[in-house]
């Protein structure tokens, strides 16, 4: 093995390595690629959300100028079916026949010379539609349910009975709106085609996925698929699925043979990427009269398309959260004429955390405990149900280093007991755990002879800091100065990595690169076995440590070389090796993803129900931190996405079925004068579960914040809010 | 309502210093002019609604959103982009200090807000952090890189705060 990596824990804050790139506008998004002769497309979408197409008239689109191609489900070719992914079944592809199964699905695609061209001309289709009745209301009698969707819901112990003997029993429903995940950069696709090869640049966040995909959906071998991602204007979940817009793109290449580019607007983004469902839940918590948990019933229910399929585990964490004997979760999916949801960061988790959270909340003030008190007297010393041990755990620590940060003893327990001048001031905390999430990975990295690394994966970087931190692992792992190691990824032609989703690729991705690094080692170490010159003739990979790109043994510093002359000196021009992960839960623990507790200020105009936050703490267990600059920037940006999902957003489907808001004018996101000062700590220690000690980041983030909002709200007003988003109507 | 026939014009635009004479139909935005007829894909389009100010550029040494100018009238006025802020290859001092309090992840909102503290700058209104904050509130950013923005132009602008 390589040496151990760092003990630090919190690593160099080092600059994210494509900043200088982002800055000047010079990072190649799939939306900025252009090729010679390229097409625009733009697509077509349908005005009710159930029903049939009767008629479609494309004679004008087709006359327009510029047009060169109209698809619609008349006239494009039989596509094979998309194969199934770890998320379950494809998308559903609408011009497969005449049906509407949601307004704004997609109905045809026009083609033409200029995207101003293609617009135009879609605009000139004319169609006839059979409308039939749609479902709409997650409370529609006559909406189809899916039970148990995933398989998924589980009992520990015997909850009625817990519930039946316990001194305080809370039972409440919870109820989220849908959102959107509205990443600032328009998805585009850009296809292009080279003979039966087929190159594509596309907003995904698993060009693997996507690779296959495409291959089997236009029948070609996956070698001659090429998906390329080098950067991506943010996807939050939106990029895990192959989109259908994307194979009528591909498709449309093909048919006017020439590279095509289709850029969804903004409303479009609503309608064709997913979004997080609107849910239900009910959480019903018994417990002592101390707070000792003995029973948790959860039941979560979230819509989903007619046709579809979507993993939104609401309740799938509950049972690893609290120290209690009893559980029982339920999962349930109510099918509505709606654009298909999909996931959006920390799916199912941040829904059900806010249940769960508020519950809680709810409870210590039933019982007269502070709620941080609650949490500790449950708290999960060992994976409940399992009685293993975690791999690492310091959710204790986060509320503990939290509380102190925010100067959480300076809360008077009382609702409605804090003000300053006009304002109710609140205080709100609530604990988040998001679990552990890890995949095959492969790497390939090579050392040339001017003694630099380049290493390459199909990884993504959504703004996630993916460069960056693999550069730092890399770097750290061979012995090099940051400077010296150039990763390159987003390609599909790369070694697979696995998606950037669930928070798993860092974690399959570094321990990747620490294979690859071993084997690094032994590969330069085999090259001078048999070299007289070499100081490191003979030696084993445990008796050497590399720094600067010199290795030399550990006994004696003095006596060493650098990759660069061992290369120069065996007349090698590089050295290339793979690295690879399989997944291994490891033997005898419980592995754990990542830990947060969140503390929020809130001010509460009393007359006009404004509501403000005025601080966020969060205190986090994301094990080994690579880079505190970056792993803070995914903390505080998620802390940011919450507040949205909190206070402001909301898609709103009007009787129709449309979507009423798809505009930013219309569905608030927060904007800089919403965002206040927003301090995030790691605590803990690496984790136990792989080599280099990291946890995921991605979304621990998000994932407390609502229920620590709508908890401050409570302390501030006395109102307990039980539905998202908390807007200035449910205040006054 | 019936789209209004457009027709082609000439027109020249003095861009990051650099004259450029383009041939294109009226309705063209200056974004949609910059990105596909110049090749000038720094500037980006995350709305076409005038509400995320991702293409935000300054016109005349004013910040505007591309997307809701149009190409034509920008005949004889300076446009200055994000690829105009520094000489080739060398980063403007609220570039530099983007990266450095890493203000951005994904980069897609990043020229946008750059270009906007830029001009805020000029403007004097980075006199406190609301100010700061109220003044960037125009340009969205997904990935919620906002406390760091504030740090990056309160940096430059040399405004204390914390
Ligand atoms: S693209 Fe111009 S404001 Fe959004
Ligand atoms: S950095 Fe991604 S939208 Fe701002």
């Amino acid at each position: 093995m390589t040496a151990v990596t760092g003990s630090q824990l919190v690593g160099d804050p080092v600059d994210r390595v494509d900043g200088p790139l982002k800055v000047r506008g010079a990072a190649p998004y799939p939306s900025d690629v252009r090729y010679p002769g390229m097409a625009y497309a733009a697509l077509v979408q349908s005005t009710i959300a159930a029903g049939t197409i009767s008629s479609i008239d494309t004679a004008e689109a087709e006359a327009a100028p510029g047009v060169l191609a109209v698809l619609t489900h008349e006239n494009i070719p039989d596509l094979a079916e998309a194969p199934l992914t770890a998320l379950g079944s494809p998308p559903r592809f609408p011009l497969q026949d005449d049906r509407i199964v949601h307004h704004g699905q997609h109905v045809a695609l026009v083609v033409a010379g200029t995207s101003g061209q293609a617009a135009a001309a879609a605009r000139l289709i004319r169609i006839g539609y059979q409308e039939t009745p749609a479902i709409l209301d997650i409370a529609d009698p006559d909406a189809p349910v899916v039970t148990n969707p995933w398989g998924l819901e589980s009992e520990r112990g015997d909850v009625a009975a817990g519930l039946a003997s316990a001194d305080v029993v809370c039972d409440e429903t919870f109820t989220i709106a849908a959102e959107t995940n509205n990443p600032l950069g328009l998805f585009a696709t850009v296809a292009r085609w080279d003979g039966d090869r087929l190159v594509v640049h596309d907003s995904t966040q698993w060009p693997m996925m996507e690779r296959r995909t495409l291959a089997d959906v236009f029948g070609i071998p996956e070698d001659d698929v090429r998906v390329l991602v080098p950067y991506l204007g943010g996807a939050f979940g939106a990029g895990l699925r192959t989109w259908p817009h994307t194979i009528l793109t591909a498709l449309a290449a093909r048919i006017v043979n020439r590279p095509v580019k289709l850029v969804l607007t903004r409303p479009q983004m609503f309608t064709s990427v997913g979004h997080r469902p609107e849910t239900v839940q009910r959480v019903r918590l018994g417990a002592t009269r101390e707070g000792r948990l003995v029973a948790l019933d959860h039941e979560g229910t979230s819509t989903i398309g007619t046709e579809e399929a979507n993993l939104e585990p609401i309740t799938m964490g509950t049972p690893s959260l609290y120290a209690c004997p009893n559980v029982a979760t339920h999962d349930r999916q109510v099918r509505l004429n709606i654009p298909n949801p999909g996931p959006m960061r920390a799916p199912g988790t941040a829904q059900g955390n806010f249940a769960i959270e508020s519950a809680l909340d709810e409870l210590s003030y039933a019982v007269g405990v502070d709620p941080i008190e609650l949490r500790l007297r449950n708290h999960a010393e060992v994976q409940p149900g399992s009685g293993l041990p975690w791999s690492s755990n310091a959710l204790r620590e986060c509320y503990l280093v939290g509380a102190d940060r925010f100067g959480w003893a300076e809360r008077s327990a009382e609702p409605r007991s804090m003000r300053d001048g006009t304002e109710l001031v609140g205080y709100g905390m609530a604990g988040a755990a998001y679990h552990w999430y890890q995949t095959p990975c492969r790497v390939r990295i090579s050392i040339g002879r001017d003694g630099t690394a380049h290493v390459r994966s199909a990884a993504t970087d959504l703004g996630t800091g993916t460069y960056t931190v693999t550069t730092q692992l890399a770097a750290e792992l061979l012995g090099l100065d940051v400077g010296r190691v150039r990763v390159e990824i987003g390609d599909s032609d790369l070694p697979p990595a696995p998606q950037s989703g669930g928070s798993g690729l860092m974690i399959s991705l570094g321990n990747a690169v620490h294979d690859a690094a071993a084997t690094m080692l032994q590969a330069f170490i085999d090259a001078v076995a048999g070299d007289e010159a070499s100081p490191l003739r003979g030696r084993r990979p445990n008796e050497v440590a590399v720094h600067e790109g010199r290795i030399h043994l550990v006994a004696d510093p003095s006596a060493g070389e650098t990759y660069a002359e061992i290369l120069a000196r065996h007349g090698l021009d590089e050295i290339t090796v793979d690295g690879e992960v399989q997944p291994q839960p490891p033997a005898g623990m419980a592995p754990a993803g990542a830990f947060a507790a969140h503390f929020v200020e809130v001010r509460v105009d009393e007359d006009l129900g404004l509501l403000r936050i005025a601080r966020v703490v969060s205190a986090v267990d994301g094990g080994r931190i690579l880079n505190e600059k970056t792993a803070r920037s995914q903390i505080t940006g998620a802390t940011v996405m919450g507040i949205g999902m909190a206070m402001l957003e909301e898609t709103v489907f009007d009787p129709s079925g449309r979507i009423a808001n798809a505009t930013f004018g219309d569905y608030l996101i927060p904007v800089n004068a919403d965002v206040p000062t927003l301090d995030a700590v790691f605590v803990g220690e690496p984790d136990k579960s792989t080599p280099i000690g990291i946890k995921g980041l991605g979304e621990v983030g998000i994932v407390g914040v609502p229920a620590a909002i709508a908890n401050a709200v409570h302390h501030a007003t006395g109102r307990r809010i039980r539905s998202l988003p908390i807007t200035m109507d449910r205040l006054l | 309502m019936e789209i209004m026939r457009s027709s082609d014009v000439d027109v020249e635009l003095t861009i990051n210093g650099h004259k450029r004479e383009l041939r294109l139909d009226s309705s063209v935005t200056l974004l949609d002019a910059l990105r596909e007829h110049l090749d000038m894909t720094g500037t980006k389009k995350g709305c076409d609604q005038g509400a995320c100010g991702a293409c935000t550029v300054l016109l005349d040494g004013r910040r505007v959103v591309s997307c809701l100018v149009l190409a034509a009238q920008c005949g004889g006025r300076e446009v200055t982009t994000i690829e105009g802020l520094a000489p080739d290859g060398a980063l403007h001092p609220v570039q530099q200090a983007f990266v450095r309090h890493d203000g951005l992840q994904c980069g897609f909102c990043t020229a946008g807000q750059i270009v906007s503290a830029v001009a805020l700058l000029d403007e004097g209104r980075t006199g406190s952090d609301e100010e700061i904050r109220e003044f960037m509130s125009g340009n969205l950013c997904r990935c919620g890189a906002y406390p760091n923005i504030l740090a990056a132009i309160r940096e430059v602008a040399g405004t204390g705060g914390e």
